[in-house]
């Protein structure tokens, strides 16, 4: 219910609302815009792929408004608090493309220890059955008690999900999180993810640069463009919901891979001709 | 049955060669004892004197432990230090390379000089010798953990002592096993050294001295032997934990969920 709170705090707030924001890396003391002139509102509940070619600074963004780095300028804001707040009072669940677990920690462990951080801010403790339930809804029931290593990378993927969500984030952070895996298993993973988040109604921002992914996944599509980074375009994706296996043969589905593919070469374009 | 004869076939014949190869050459060439006697002679003279060895023994084991639990421990702790602050790292490294590269056996005298009759300058050779294995395979493993995982772990604010206690030293300990597996045989080393130095009435690196120089040959070769079995037996105690701790680990073979050699 962490997310609830959150909305009481700051009801009309957006989920994240980013203002002319701009990011700067100093790269061996030359300074490199990574990101420049952003704009972006999430409305909270909504599902937004951000999608680009490489270098547009996408993970960049994602990063921002996770509060692991600090913009070098503009303002940024999570539920209407700094970025950097929200990540004080556990409001973001983040997942990256490896699985990220740890390898001493058997399965129910490395669910488990996130809520614990930081003095069991958020919701704090998660009983063991909740876990085990969460596993079982994502068909790894009997390896609770495994250690990481015994499982295939799309099997710990599924572990790095159900870590994320059992910590109830009213803001989901992803970051490529199916890229390394195989195309079956991908496929498998996107209609998983729908289905955790089905239940949640959480604020989900994902980094993809598959077109089809975005389109499968998303409410809106945010267009990146490289050199530096900036939004190019904003697509909605009007695929009815809930959206399972199938979907990808609907006209619409076509039309709006088609309609994204040419915003991205535009961005391409845009990018390489800065 | 088939496997076990042939996985302990070839490390005891290389045994049986070297030890019945001196047999032999000591009764053919009729060697005189005090140049070397033979193995089965010494082998019946320290089953003869078990208590002299095992009190002995027991005075340079506890020489060897302490200055290797009190590696670990400071290697730890500087190491943690300089893993969170680039200043300290950078102060630190000179001081660790002086001891890295001086040979510290000479310093044992000098521990003498300080400290006299006690177990103290044997203690502390002991800890020079194991202590740099130690200090900089722990600082690579606080260091190298994985990005995504620091990433999630920073995405709810996890504390820098939650980073260390979850991620970091679990993170260190393969390296500090590789690390003990060294450290425990150059911890005997160093308290061996600081016992031929003088100063103690007791520990078979004592009475190696002792029977050197009253050429009593079957003491000297029994402490041998008697030193050659504990780094064994010392070395195997640090593989058995290893294997015991680092279940997770690639390099602990079988996983009994799937049975997957890594």
């Amino acid at each position: 219910m962490a997310y609830l709170s959150a909305m009481r705090q700051s009801p009309d707030a957006p989920a994240v609302l980013a203002e002319d924001i701009a990011r700067t890396f100093s790269d061996h003391g030359h300074p490199t815009r990574a990101l420049a002139d952003v704009d972006l509102q999430i409305e909270a509940g909504e599902l937004v792929s951000i999608i680009g070619p490489s270098g547009c600074g996408k993970s960049t963004l994602l990063r921002l408004i996770g509060g692991l780095i600090e913009p070098s300028q503009g303002c940024l804001t999570v539920h209407g608090q700094s970025p950097k707040q929200g990540r004080r009072e556990k409001r973001f669940g983040f997942v990256p493309q490896s699985p990220a677990l740890l390898p001493w920690r058997t399965v129910r462990d490395n669910v488990a220890l996130l809520p614990r951080l930081n003095q069991g801010k958020g919701r704090g403790m998660v009983p063991d059955h909740e876990i085990d339930d969460l596993l079982a809804s994502v068909g790894l029931a009997q390896y609770a008690n495994s250690l990481p290593l015994s499982l295939s990378g799309g099997m710990q993927q599924r572990v790095s999900l159900v870590r994320a969500f059992a910590l109830q984030p009213p803001v989901l952070l992803m970051d490529e999180p199916f890229a390394a895996l195989d195309e079956i298993t991908r496929s498998e993973m996107r209609f998983l993810l729908l289905r955790l988040w089905g239940h949640t109604k959480a604020t989900v921002v994902f980094v993809t640069h598959s077109i089809d992914e975005a389109v499968l996944l998303s409410d809106r599509v945010v267009v990146m463009t490289a050199g530096p980074g900036r939004v190019q375009q904003e697509l909605h994706i009007t695929l009815p919901r809930p959206r399972r296996h199938g979907v990808q043969d609907n006209r619409l589905f076509h039309q709006h891979t088609a309609e994204l593919r040419r915003a991205l070469n535009l961005a391409v374009a845009n990018g390489s001709s800065r | 049955m088939m496997t076990a004869l042939t996985r302990y076939a070839a490390p005891v014949s290389g045994l049986v060669a070297i030890f019945g190869g001196c047999e032999l050459y000591v009764r053919v060439g009729d060697v005189s004892p005090l140049m070397l006697p033979a193995p089965s002679r010494i082998v019946i003279h320290l089953i003869s004197n078990v208590g002299f060895y095992a009190r002995n023994g027991w005075v340079t084991f506890a020489e060897a432990m302490a200055g290797f639990v009190l590696a670990l421990a400071i290697a730890l702790a500087a190491a943690t230090a300089m893993a969170h602050s680039r200043f300290v790292e950078r102060a630190s490294i000179p001081v660790i390379v002086l001891i890295q590269s001086t040979p510290v056996a000479v310093l044992a005298p000098v521990f003498l000089l300080w400290f006299g009759f006690s177990p103290t300058p044997k203690v502390l050779v002991a800890m020079l010798f194991a202590f740099a294995p130690f200090v900089s395979n722990a600082l690579t493993g606080l260091r190298t953990v994985d990005q995504d995982t620091l990433d999630v772990m920073h995405s709810v604010n996890a504390s820098q002592w939650e980073v260390l206690r979850y991620l970091r030293f679990p993170n260190a300990l393969p390296g500090l096993f590789s690390a003990g597996r060294i450290a425990v045989s150059l911890a005997l080393v160093g308290a061996i050294i600081g016992e031929l130095y003088g100063g103690s009435t007791a520990g078979l690196g004592y009475q190696v001295r002792i029977a050197q120089s009253r050429n009593f040959v079957d003491e000297l070769w029994g402490s041998i032997l008697a030193l050659a079995f504990m780094g064994i037996v010392l070395t195997l105690a640090v593989m058995s934990l290893e294997r015991r701790v680092l279940r997770w680990h690639s390099s602990q073979t079988t996983f009994p969920s799937t049975n997957k050699r890594v």
